[in-house]
């Protein structure tokens, strides 16, 4: 076929507004294999609807426009040929640059009618339909059936990968076998939402759902069933821990199996062990989250390699989903060091995803943990990167300075939990398939009847509330904690009598010892130690034994640690207190600045001598200050006269 | 040296086939878990504990309405209270989808009743409101809770005690006996003795705490440390540009 050999055009020409009639490609009218069948008079009566959808999609394949067509082949195309770079091109630019001018408020052509023109490649449209229901759920409203078809989809992409004979020859870029796993998990979030609430659905949707079908699609079992397989065909646990270890690349080699040497398995792998930690999040297990990711690591900010180039999305997803693990495990100083990490690399790498489709997910991420750690700095204030705290505090400002009015802010703490928190999910749906228990549900019986209130109650928690009760119970606790903190600070020592007088009336001594207590918890927390040596430890774990090493996973790891600067101790009823103090850190700033000094030295350097345009008057100014040192060695008057940091590091 | 959370994540106790069920994916299959409440009938008996465990129930439950059985859902919930102040017992609230109304069994579910009442117990730990909790806990109220399920957990009060005194000997270098008796709910000699197994001393009204990391306190100033790895590229750097 001609057209395979061209070139993307639709990714270096926007203006290809071809008529339907200039249509080259000897495709238009498909030949069907059993195209015959009509050619048997005696078939005809019997298949006229048949063949009236035949022409319905001979017209709906005619109205496609020409560029799409052309697109779609040679998409088709560069799968068949494994070609890397053409399907990245065409995934990551040509797919979205037709959705915006041809599909942004319509389907793609649905893979039935565009078969033609990929020889009916059953591969091919399988993952063009992956793109097509992603299309729907992202810009358009997914129906019933798409939700069923994404799912059925969803399941014959995966079977091809896990049950082919041997591995499959198929290549695909990271960022595209991340978009698989994250979009499969999104709809299996999205299916949960909508199972959720039954008062809203049509007689045809109930009786979906009810169907056997119904409560199969989106199972929690079958999505951890892929997840979990696509992990263990892909020995990546097994690979990253060798990788950990040191092993020899046959070694390792060797380890990751028939599977697991091939990119595709391995990055399926690795982003299903990320994925895993989502599914987890969502369905409330926040231990089994971070027991997942035991040998992944939670990677940023703590200096660790990724084994390979992960997505930008998925180093995100990563760290949002580990930081509201460790939220919700009360350790709110590892939460906030992993978001405050994330935060300040994604701010750095900004240039670099800035244009990627995915910009506006990474930041909307990037602005829940934002205003997560809103909630860290007022359940655990700790000193965080000033960076990512002043944005914070530029973003929250009222809303922590609500927050540390004690209870008050406890509305101010909900909002930003409800808009900040992945949209948790229960495991199952609700009684579909039993009509007189939906109708109870819908209709819960009056107080009066033998189902308590209480039961009553149940039905209508939703687990995102059940979640944020845990935390604003946490948050209430601790509400004394400001104003005794700011008495305290005035004190080297004060009887706790005294102290109980100089707060709200009907507060007694013993209520007072009760919230010193508190405030003495709320002062130490587990947390993760040796952070920056993450990587080394990882090391050190796997060569001590792998008998012993699910015992403690460095990522659920941690010691008691101090985090308040204010502490003091009770002497029968005598409080004594002593703060630390933080001096300033310098270090951080001027080895950043002598960095890129030297940087600025090097690029200096490299470039050509500007001839005679350097004035000597500078050159003699910069003599005066930094008397001769700067001209010695490679004697560059070229860059006297510019920057003189450098010259500051050698005299150092 | 072992990690503060060690014995949390693996406690020694722990059996092998325990082991395998709470980190591979067998954890999934419905069909163990008699093994897992088996265990969690020898956690209360025998005063081990072993949240991981537990949580793998509520996970099976979660994923198989069917399996639920309140009874060890009271138990694990109060094995978690007494875990504090590890966030156990809202990790496992985590777990609990909702359940449906269910009029078909002939037994009603405990569990709807229960719930609020151990959510208040724990909250009031949580605050470290020991004399209201053993109140609350005597109370008329609870008498239910009490026959049925803590009378069955080996050494529940007395791990209840072991997490103020937890609290007790972070903020405390002395604390009156008395007060220290309506923490703990305990007097006279039970108190004394129950003080002396701690390993802290009686002295008349006056009970002395040994010193630990979180009951001596000083004024430090944090200065910062550059280590040699923070400068390698400056060094690097210094010596190619020679």
């Amino acid at each position: 076929m001609s057209a395979q050999q061209r070139v993307p055009l639709w990714a270096a020409e926007p203006d290809l507004d071809d008529e339907i009639n200039d249509v080259d490609i000897p495709l238009t009218i498909p030949s069907y294999p059993a195209a015959d069948i009509y050619d048997d008079p005696a078939n005809l009566p019997l298949d006229e609807s048949a063949m009236q959808a035949q022409i319905a999609q001979q017209t709906a394949f005619s109205q496609i426009p020409d560029v799409v067509k052309r697109f779609i082949v040679h998409f088709h195309q560069a799968v068949l040929d494994n070609n890397l770079p053409e399907i990245t091109l065409a995934y990551e630019s040509g797919w979205n640059r037709l959705t915006e001018k041809f599909y942004a408020k319509t389907e793609w052509p649905e893979a039935e009618i565009i078969a033609p023109l990929v020889n009916d490649d059953q591969i091919f449209l399988v993952l063009y339909r992956e793109l097509y229901y992603r299309h729907v759920y992202s810009r358009l409203q997914p129906n019933i059936d798409d939700r069923f078809h994404s799912y059925e989809n969803s399941c014959e992409l995966f079977n091809y990968l896990l049950n082919s004979e041997g591995p499959v020859p198929l290549s695909l870029p990271a960022q595209w076998l991340w978009d698989i796993i994250d979009e499969f998990i999104y709809q299996f979030q999205s299916f949960a939402l909508f199972r959720s609430r039954p008062a809203t659905k049509t007689d045809d949707e109930l009786t979906m759902l009810a169907s056997e079908g119904g409560a199969q699609a989106w199972s929690s079992y079958s999505v951890l069933n892929v997840l979990y397989s696509l992990i263990q065909k892909s020995h990546v646990n097994e690979w990253l821990k060798a990788r950990a270890e040191g092993k020899t690349d046959e070694e390792i080699e060797h380890i990751a199996g028939e599977y697991g040497t091939r990119p595709l398995y391995r990055q399926l792998g690795y982003f299903s062990l990320i994925g895993l930690l989502r599914v987890h999040v969502l369905l409330g297990d926040f231990t089994l989250a971070l027991k997942i990711m035991e040998q992944v690591g939670l990677g940023l900010g703590v200096g660790q390699k990724a084994p390979f180039t992960a997505p930008t999305a998925a180093h995100v997803s990563t760290a949002y989903h580990a930081g509201v693990c460790y939220l919700m495990l009360r350790r709110v100083t590892d939460a906030a060091r992993v978001f405050t990490g994330c935060l300040n690399w994604v701010m750095r790498a900004r240039q670099y995803h800035m244009r990627s489709y995915q910009y506006d997910q990474i930041n909307k991420t990037a602005d829940r943990m934002y205003a997560l750690l809103a909630l860290c700095n007022t359940l655990a204030p700790t000193r965080l990167d000033d960076n990512v705290m002043n944005i914070v505090r530029e973003r929250y400002g009222d809303q922590l300075t609500r927050m540390g009015r004690g209870e008050e802010g406890l509305s101010t703490f909900e909002e930003i939990f409800l808009y900040a928190c992945p949209k948790f999910i229960t495991a199952n749906g609700p009684p579909y398939n039993d009509r007189t228990t939906l109708a109870l549900l819908l209709n819960p019986p009056t107080p009066s009847s033998p189902s308590s209130p209480s039961a009553q109650n149940n039905t209508t928690s939703d687990p995102t509330h059940r979640h944020m009760r845990a935390l604003t119970a946490h948050f209430l606790s601790l509400t004394p904690v400001p104003v005794l903190r700011s008495l305290l600070k005035l004190y080297t020592s004060l009887d706790s009598r005294k102290l109980a007088g100089f707060l709200d009336a009907g507060v007694d001594e013993e209520e007072v010892l009760s919230w010193m207590m508190v405030m003495k918890n709320a002062g130490r927390s587990i947390g993760r130690v040796n952070i920056a040596t993450g990587a080394d430890k990882d090391e050190e774990k796997g060569t001590n034994g792998s008998s012993s090493s699910n015992g403690g996973g460095s990522v659920l790891d941690g010691e008691w640690m101090s985090i308040s600067d204010l502490n003091f101790v009770i002497d029968e009823n005598m409080i004594h207190i002593a703060e630390s103090t933080v001096g300033r850190r310098y270090a951080g700033w001027f080895i950043r600045n002598s960095e890129y000094a030297a940087r600025v030295l090097d690029g200096l350097r490299a470039s050509p001598l500007p001839g005679l345009l350097v004035p000597t008057k500078a050159q003699n100014k910069e003599g005066e200050v930094k008397g001769d040192r700067n001209i010695k060695g490679d004697g560059a008057p070229r860059s006297s006269g510019q920057k003189v940091a450098w010259g500051g590091i050698k005299t150092s | 040296m072992a990690s503060a959370t060690a014995e949390w994540l693996a406690p020694s106790t722990r059996t092998e086939l325990i082991e395998k069920l709470v980190s591979g994916v067998d954890r999934y299959n419905p069909s163990n878990v008699g093994i897992l409440e088996d265990y969690l009938y020898h956690q209360t008996r025998s005063g081990e504990y072993d949240c991981l465990a537990n949580l793998a129930i509520l996970k099976l439950y979660q994923f198989n309405p069917d399996l639920y059985n309140p009874d060890v859902v009271v138990n694990i919930l109060l094995k978690a209270l007494t875990a504090e102040p590890f966030p156990d017992f809202n990790l496992c609230i985590s777990l609990l989808d909702d359940r449906l109304p269910n009029a078909n069994t002939d037994e009603p579910d405990p569990l709807p009743t229960l719930l609020p009442v151990l959510t208040n117990l724990y909250d009031l730990l949580h605050r470290c409101r020991f004399p209201a909790f053993w109140t609350f806990y005597k109370s008329e109220e609870l008498e239910s809770l009490r026959e049925n399920y803590t009378v069955e957990c080996t050494g529940f009060e007395d791990t209840i005690r072991e997490v103020a005194a937890c609290s007790v000997k972070a903020t405390f270098t002395r604390i009156g006996l008395d007060r220290l008796g309506s923490y703990v709910d305990l007097a006279g000699p039970e108190l004394e003795a129950w003080t002396t197994r701690q390993g802290w001393t009686i002295d008349g009204q006056v009970v002395s705490i040994p010193p630990n990391p979180d009951n001596q306190i000083e004024s430090v100033i944090i200065r910062e440390n550059v280590k040699l790895p923070q400068l390698s590229k400056v060094i690097a750097h210094s010596v190619q540009a020679k």
